[in-house]
């Protein structure tokens, strides 16, 4: 009975969320020494947050989706442009394969727009950021690296009439190529944009349906047919799905490397990777790795890496089946 | 056209939007009543980091077929601020607003560039006008708020297949700026910064209906209309006062019945703002009322748990 049963309030005590701001490294410690681990949020150390994918609410364009993890929302939207082989400055060699036809061309053209309002850090009025043109470029690489749209898809081809009996069959050429806008933008950014921007598109493309397109030789161009039942899914190769860890560590040049100790967190938001120097993302497909990109650090090693490969696989798993 | 070296291009030969065979598709027409406003759905706090935030959609109607298929509007604000002006800038006694417009490159059916452009940066500036009057700038003196609005989706220019060029700068601005003031002003509330009044935005036109007379609607789709002249006004209801007129074509003697009407239709969008920022505030107010009690509420309800934090 001597101990007083009700917590006396501390005489210096603030609420968890001015804790999180004015000293958000010792913040996220404290959570991660618990046993077990969880972090601000709720969640384990190996969990992704929650994700919700609208498909087809956008009208202008020819595949669209609303992709939002946890707080971080995303637009993608793919639209379907015509361009004439005639108008290609340097047209590709007819012997040339089909593979790397759509990255000569460019017929992919993938942008992310940061500068939508989505966080206080990146108000509009700019120039795209850095991180927005690193993003831009990182889903370009793993468009065209990882081969998933088809180039045939893509070419409009025409075969000329026959005009003599004698003359040989016509042989079917290229007259124009779609062109694929993908414009990503952001509405809300709470950490970990690359897996939301790189679901976005993958839901996005999955849906895209282009109009059937022919060439018209007495016009000189390409006409599409208006007809709903004319529209054509684009045949996807692969189903890429890509995984972001962060690292938070408590080394520190003034500590022995011993003492330090590290977690790696799955799917970061914003007030983690803040505090986080170190990242690591994942690309996979079914049973092949298509990438592994780490960035900073000298915590994570050979297992860890294995263990978060191990995670994205699991993540592609459970994606694939809530992709359209 | 000199490329822009910090986004990714289109080819270099250049690209044009598909050409559509014609289809004998009928062009929509208004079902509703002349002066019924379409559904508008309105949310705020969709964006968590920002300080208010708000979406607003006049969701398609449901009953039209898949192919004679219009815009419809989509539109979200957040609001930063107000935050301290930096040091070196120059005293001022009143908050400084500023407001930003930009549609998405997928907003109307001809793309559009990722810079803004004129129309773009004249939408900005009538928004800011509307929102000036309303804004209690003297409570918040050496500071400034940034007004962001990206337009998902724009509204059509006119009847579907008259324009070819259609970039959303025609009759359809006017929705869209209508739509822009009733947005701002939900994300300005949610942002919790001093407001006279709840702004809202409305718009009348003066169409020609099929027997070619002339008619007054509210809230009109352009593309459902051959419009003649049309309207817009921020109003302010509890004051009885407009923050901002604009109006476009030939609206002959019957202006004082435009602008009433406008107001007409303002009120009625009124009416889904309130609802919107009473929503926002009740929840806002539930968040807050149980205090945050460290040891017991952490272990009921799953949340996660409170640590001592200490240094």
């Amino acid at each position: 009975m001597a101990a007083d049963p009700s917590p006396a309030p501390t005489s210096l005590s603030f609420p968890r969320s001015t804790f999180a701001k004015l000293t958000p490294g010792p913040f996220l410690h404290a959570h991660l020494k618990q046993n077990p681990p969880i972090r601000p949020s709720g969640r384990t150390l190996t969990q992704f947050r929650e994700q919700q994918i609208t498909t087809g609410s956008l009208t202008h364009s020819h595949g669209s989706a609303v992709v939002r993890l946890g707080d971080t929302t995303v637009v993608c939207s793919v639209q379907g442009e015509i361009l004439k082989a005639a108008d290609i400055p340097s047209p590709p060699d007819e012997s040339a394969d089909n593979e790397d036809l759509l990255e000569t061309l460019g017929l992919l053209v993938p942008n992310i727009e940061l500068s939508t309002g989505c966080s206080p850090a990146h108000l509009p009025g700019n120039p795209p950021s850095t991180l927005a043109q690193s993003l831009s470029w990182k889903v370009r690489t793993l468009l065209y690296g990882s081969e998933i749209v088809n180039p045939e898809d893509l070419q409009i081809m025409f075969t000329a009439p026959k005009i003599d009996e004698e003359d040989d069959a016509p042989v079917p050429e290229v007259k124009a190529y779609w062109t694929l806008y993908l414009d990503i933008m952001f509405i809300s950014l709470d950490g970990n944009p690359f897996d939301a921007a790189w679901l976005a598109v993958m839901a996005a493309l999955r849906t895209t349906r282009l109009p059937r397109a022919s060439w018209d030789a007495d016009r000189e161009a390409v006409v599409c047919s208006p007809a709903l039942e004319h529209y054509a899914h684009l045949t996807l190769h692969t189903t890429p799905v890509t995984a972001t860890f962060a690292v938070f560590s408590t080394a520190n040049p003034l500590k022995q490397r011993s003492e330090a100790e590290s977690w790696v967190l799955t799917d970061p938001d914003t007030s983690e990777e803040e505090v986080c120097r170190e990242a690591l993302t994942v690309t996979v497909d079914g049973k092949r790795v298509l990438g592994i990109d780490k960035a900073g650090g000298r915590v994570i090693g050979m297992e860890a890496v294995e263990e978060c490969v191990k995670l994205t696989f699991a993540r592609w798993k459970e994606v694939s089946t809530i992709l359209p | 056209m000199q490329a822009d070296r910090r986004r990714l291009n289109a080819p270099a030969g250049g690209t044009a939007p598909p050409v559509f065979a014609s289809a004998n598709t009928s062009p929509p027409r208004r079902r509703r009543k002349a002066d019924e406003h379409r559904k508008i759905f309105l949310q705020t706090g969709i964006v968590p980091s920002a300080a208010g935030s708000a979406y607003y959609e006049l969701p398609p109607d449901p009953a039209t077929p898949p192919l004679t298929r219009k815009s419809s509007l989509k539109i979200t604000c957040t609001v930063h601020g107000p935050r301290p002006l930096p040091r070196n800038a120059a005293f001022s006694p009143n908050l400084l607003l500023t407001t930003h417009v930009k549609y998405a490159p997928f907003a109307t059916k001809t793309r559009r560039g990722y810079v803004r452009d004129s129309s773009e940066r004249d939408l900005g500036l009538h928004l800011e006008t509307a929102l000036r009057g309303v804004v209690i700038g003297e409570r918040w003196p050496k500071s400034a708020a940034d007004v962001v609005i990206t337009v998902l989706e724009g509204e059509d220019d006119g009847p579907a297949g008259a324009h070819s060029g259609d970039m959303g700068s025609g009759w359809g601005m006017l929705s869209v700026l209508a739509g822009c003031i009733t947005v701002a002003s939900a994300a300005i509330v949610d942002a919790g910064i001093d407001c006279v009044d709840l702004v809202s935005g409305g718009v009348a036109a003066l169409v020609h209906d099929q027997s070619s007379e002339i008619t007054t609607v509210l809230d009109p789709a352009p593309a459902e209309h051959v419009t003649r002249a049309a309207c817009l006004v921020a109003y302010l209801q509890s004051r009885d006062e407009i923050t901002e007129m604009w109006m476009k074509g030939d609206a002959g003697g019957d202006l004082g019945g435009l602008i009433e009407s406008a107001v007409q239709s303002a009120t009625l969008a009124r009416t889904v703002l309130v609802e919107a920022v009473k929503d926002s505030t009740e929840a806002r107010v539930a968040a807050m009322s149980p205090p945050e009690l460290p040891s017991t509420d952490a272990a009921s309800k799953g949340r996660p748990k409170d640590v001592v934090t200490t240094g």
